[in-house]
């Protein structure tokens, strides 16, 4: 059991920021957690999952963000505090009833935690997620190293209970995924009786039906402006705005959330903190007025620190521009007026560049021998490790196999794609396969726009591939979509049994909750069937018969056809470190780079369980990094790889 | 080994033969690695192979092709002619056996011959070609004499034969023969008078090259295309394209017959037809063809004029003639005029077409012009 569960009050604990997060949800007595699982976010559901029974919760993988929000605001309404955990593309797929939710409002405390990843460190975006609170009028918070993240997510949810509103909490990759000293509070056992009160009329928002209507809209507006109102009011003496520094700085840096922390340390590494102010801030939006003003008024040259977009720099020179003349000639830096980078994650040495440039000091550089040896010792130490696939991965068969067949159909077909592990499908490791990539099933809806096109003389098939648990997420609209319009389109699902890029979550298709007790599974199958879809299911490590099923579907002419692929991920539970083949090599029957091969194992199919030894001029198992799936022997042109079942 | 220097592996197979268009898929690039494959009609490239040097591209009809130096190895240089390539003699031909001649395309000459030489045992296998429902073809390697009769009958979508060829020839040593369309007769030419290192013993197999008159085959998705347009959702059971004088192409139909004009069936013709220059398939021991004569075409269509090439051609003739498995009437005196002419046809409007994709007015891609004209 996690220090998260048991750690005492007092204590002090090194925390990763995700368990922080989850440990101050647990000392606020959170009862209702949910969520999708995404990079940076993922722990934090799954830390709660792991002591749901010990500390009462309902801890679930919803289906989607949109679902897992919805799940915690009826936690919410019942008179639970309630989290809804997610990444920042996932508040998109909330965002629509993120608008409503945050229009009425909510009962018992509501966070929505999002968990962002500058520089896409694992996504394929920067998304920022504060421009909802702004844009939905909520209010934002956002801590500045671990302490805080425990502290202010248990204070999330106190705020959400003083405005009556649901409070968003952002960390990034850096606070989430990094880890810091943390003295634990108390856990609450919070209420364990809920309850749905609806009695009351529509504008008594602790009581009445819990709706948004028409012709309420200016009354429950309003009401929304002065709950925002109230947080500004809060903001305005929060403990998590912090400022250090001289009373007349030369610079005043304003920073919030991990950038605070590259901040302190740039102004440490320049020794200016008698020249710089830092002005940290907790709670992003509303911004607190009369502190800014305040802080603003000290000095001539602002520099504004944050990840992400210049969100905070555009309200603060917006706010400085309604203070008026009082507030008098200012210069502002940060992203939008450089010298900060525009885009991509920030970084210590980053930050000390920009304030050494603002400050007129010489660039700081950087120790060259301890440059050296860090680097000396990433080659010795660190092995290379090239894009790709696992071995064993059943998406590198399920791409060899779309990308055989495209080519044999030999009609410029393309796999439309979306967000997952076989995102990879775009590069060689997919055979350049996908030729799309864009939100969880989009490739599907893509594939569905594509799949219409024919009266303009589009003759090209079109695929889409999505994983299982995409299909729940946001794939299955699409596919009725294409079904219902008739599109002429394939969808194939890669189904790995999980959701295995962010840590094998279970999702609707799985058997098993969150902590891992028995849940009916969906079966994918019956509901693409019941949808209208003609459905094929084929072994993509059953080469031959799986590539002849693709054949075939590609050359059906209208409807939509759905092919699952099913083989569990070499990673899942099921699999992992069980070897099922023992693979070898025959070094005389191996054509190596000759007519005939080329190398085709190691030169275009990529396993890295198979390499290429340049001085032998031949290939061999590499034993430590063959999962022994057995596919490389169906695809070597010569037999020379042999596979031998191992006993069990 | 190598009649061409420049030989540049798949490198040439996509971007000079498949990127013009001038891809014949014979399969002679498939089954000798996992590069190509054929599917269908078409040869595709799956993956990028970045050898240098390569038998896809040693033995492509549209390789880097020297005609000349074929000629020399295969023939006799006495009976090399501009027009027709080697030429010992022109016959007019038919099966005896009615029941063949029933089932062939014209005189089941073709069939007549296969069968023989595999009882024989002059060849211990024999490829040929199948039809497949969808209007697609397939090659079969067959042993049985009396299976040969099964298998005639001209498909008009491209079977892979040379690949089928590769598969058989990589096994057990047989003496094998193959039924070829011209461009399957250069490649597997090019395959015997230049074997490439590994490939000398396999190519032993190859014991009889029977050539068919070729002017186009067809594209099997254009065909299905017109096929639909013409009998919609109706089951086909059977193609054909009768020799007579008002060209159609026959479409039997599970609601009757459907007739198509000619002109139609031609835009269903596949492109690299175009660029080829050999209407009487000039590789083979001996080649085969529809008959004119002043009988006119109600007797004709039962017969087959044959051009042999090679002694052995002549030997397995000759056989054929003393067996009384196949009859033998004159030939009209002009005939042999005709053909070239019709021959000459073809080599001008393809060295028309390549002049136009490469460019160029000698170096005609894979050959040179003088080449396609035996000089
Ligand atoms: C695509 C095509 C176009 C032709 N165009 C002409 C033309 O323009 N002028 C002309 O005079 N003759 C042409 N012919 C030849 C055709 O007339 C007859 O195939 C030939 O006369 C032999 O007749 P047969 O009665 O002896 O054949 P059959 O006894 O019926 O035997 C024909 C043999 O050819 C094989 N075969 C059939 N189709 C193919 C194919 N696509 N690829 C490889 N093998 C095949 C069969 O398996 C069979 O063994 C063409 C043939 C084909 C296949
Ligand atoms: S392996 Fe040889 S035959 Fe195959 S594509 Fe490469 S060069 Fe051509
Ligand atoms: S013409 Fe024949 S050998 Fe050349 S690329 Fe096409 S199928 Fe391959």
């Amino acid at each position: 059991m996690s220090i998260v569960s048991t750690g005492a009050k007092g204590q002090t604990a090194l925390l990763m920021g995700n368990d922080a997060i989850a440990r101050g949800a647990l000392e606020a007595g959170v009862r209702v957690v949910a969520g999708y699982p995404g990079t940076p976010s993922s722990e934090i559901i799954q830390t709660l999952a792991d002591v749901a029974s010990n500390h009462g919760l309902y801890v679930e993988w919803s289906a989607n963000e949109k679902v897992g929000l919805e799940v915690a605001a009826a936690g919410s309404f019942a008179q639970l505090r309630s989290l809804a955990v997610m990444k920042q593309v996932g508040v998109n797929v909330a965002s629509d009833f993120l608008l409503h939710l945050s229009e009425y409002g909510t009962r018992a405390g509501l966070v929505l935690v999002t968990c962002e990843d500058p520089g896409g460190l694992s996504s394929t975006n920067e998304g920022d997620s504060r421009h909802y609170a702004k844009m939905m009028e909520f209010p934002l918070i956002e801590p500045g190293n671990f302490q805080e993240a425990k502290d202010m997510a248990a204070w999330g949810f106190e705020l959400s209970e003083k405005v009556h509103n649901v409070v968003m909490f952002r960390s990034v990759t850096r606070m989430s995924h990094a880890s810091g000293n943390v003295v634990l509070g108390e856990i609450s056992p919070g209420p364990s009786k809920a309850r749905f009160q609806f009695d009351g009329d529509m504008m008594d928002q602790m009581g009445g039906p819990v709706v948004t209507f028409p012709g309420m809209v200016d009354p429950m507006h309003r009401r929304q402006l002065e709950k925002l109102e109230m947080a500004r009011k809060i903001f305005e003496t929060s403990p998590f705005n912090t400022y250090t520094g001289p009373n007349q700085p030369d610079l005043l840096v304003i920073t919030s959330s991990a950038a605070s922390l590259y901040a302190r340390e740039a102004i440490d590494l320049l020794h200016v903190a008698e020249r710089v102010g830092l002005l940290k801030l907790g709670t992003t939006w509303p911004l607190p007025p009369k502190l800014l003003a305040k802080h603003l008024k000290t000095s001539e040259k602002t520099l504004i620190i944050e990840e992400g977009m210049p969100f905070l720099e555009d309200n603060i020179k917006a706010l400085w521009t309604e203070l008026g003349p009082e507030a008098g000639t200012k210069q502002f830096f940060g992203r939008k007026d450089g010298p900060l980078p525009p885009t991509d994650e920030l970084n210590p040495d980053l930050v000390a560049r920009a304030l050494a440039e603002i400050l007129g000091l010489p660039a700081p550089t950087a120790d060259q021998a301890y440059m050296g040896r860090a680097a000396e010792l990433a080659k010795t130490h660190a092995p290379f490790r090239a894009m790709t696939f696992c071995p064993g991965c059943p998406h590198r068969a399920s791409y060899w196999l779309l990308n055989s067949a495209l080519k044999q159909d030999n009609r410029r077909g393309f796999v439309c794609g979306d967000i997952g592990c076989y995102t990879l499908g775009v590069i060689g490791c997919g055979f350049n396969t996908l030729k799309t990539s864009h939100a969880m099933g989009s490739g599907t809806g893509l594939a569905s726009g594509f799949g219409k096109l024919n009266r303009f003389g589009f003759d090209q098939p079109v695929m889409a591939v999505c994983g299982d648990s995409t299909f729940f997420h946001a794939a299955m609209p699409a596919l009725v979509n294409a079904i219902h319009n008739r599109a002429d389109m394939t969808l194939v699902l890669v189904d790995n049994s999980g959701t295995a890029m962010t840590g094998f979550q279970p999702h609707p298709g799985s058997s098993s909750d969150a902590s891992g007790g028995e849940l009916p599974s969906v079966d994918i199958a019956r509901i693409c069937e019941a949808m209208g879809a003609e459905v094929a299911i084929a072994d993509p490590f059953e080469m031959e018969r799986a590539e002849k099923t693709i054949l075939d579907l590609l050359d059906k002419e209208d409807g939509v056809r759905v092919l699952i692929l099913r083989q569990a991920c070499a990673l899942s539970p099921g699999k992992k470190g069980k070897r099922l083949f023992e693979m070898a090599v025959d070094e005389n029957a191996c054509l190596a780079e000759e007519c005939g091969c080329n190398r085709l194992c190691t030169r275009i199919f990529g396993c890295p369980g198979l390499i290429w030894d340049p001085e032998a001029k031949k290939t061999r198992i590499d034993e430590v990094i063959c999962v022994g799936c057995g596919v490389c022997a169906s695809i070597c042109p010569t037999g020379a790889i042999s596979k031998k079942e191992v006993a069990s | 080994m190598n009649e061409d220097k420049g030989n540049q592996g798949q490198a040439w197979i996509r971007n000079q033969v498949m990127a013009q268009g001038l891809c014949t898929g014979c399969a002679a690039c498939v089954g000798l690695c996992p590069y190509q494959k054929f599917y269908r009609d078409q040869t595709a490239v799956i993956h990028e192979c970045d050898r240098t040097w390569g038998r896809c591209s040693a033995y492509c009809p549209r390789g880097q092709v020297d005609l000349g130096g074929l000629r020399t190895i295969l023939f006799e240089p006495r009976d090399i002619t501009p027009e027709l390539g080697a030429v010992k003699g022109l016959y007019m031909t038919r099966s005896t056996d009615p029941e063949i001649r029933d089932r062939a395309q014209h005189g089941g000459t073709v069939s007549t011959l296969v069968a023989l030489t595999l009882k024989e045992g002059f060849i211990h296998k024999a490829v040929l070609a199948e039809r497949k429902n969808n209007q697609v073809s397939e090659s079969v390697a067959i042993s049985d004499p009396d299976a040969v009769a099964s298998f005639a009958g001209s498909k008009f979508s491209v079977a892979p034969t040379v690949a089928k060829f590769n598969e058989i020839s990589q096994g057990e040593p047989s003496k094998i023969g193959v039924v070829a369309t011209p461009c399957q007769a250069l490649a597997l030419a090019r395959m015997r008078a230049y074997p490439q290192p590994g490939d000398e013993e396999r190519m032993k197999n190859l014991a009889l090259v029977i050539g068919l008159f070729c002017g186009w085959a067809l594209s099997f998705r254009e065909l299905r295309r017109l096929i639909k347009e013409k009998a919609g959702a109706d089951r086909i059971q059977g193609m054909d394209i009768p020799p007579s004088q008002h060209k159609i192409m026959e479409l039997h139909t599970e609601k009757g017959l459907i007739e198509i004009p000619m002109e139609e069936v031609q835009t269903c013709i596949r492109e690299s037809c175009r660029y080829c220059y050999d209407l009487t398939c000039e590789f083979s021991d001996l080649s085969v063809g529809s008959a004119r004569s002043p009988e006119g075409w109600a007797v004709d269509r039962g017969w087959n004029q044959v051009l042999v090439r090679t002694d052995k051609g002549q030997a397995l003739l000759d056989l054929a003639r003393s067996r009384g498995i196949l009859e033998f009437k004159a030939v009209p005196p002009e005939n042999l005029d005709r053909l070239k002419a019709a021959s000459l046809g073809k080599k001008n409007t393809c060295m028309i077409q390549l002049e136009e994709v490469s460019g160029r007015k000698e170096d005609l891609i894979y050959t040179r012009r003088e080449a396609i004209l035996c000089q």
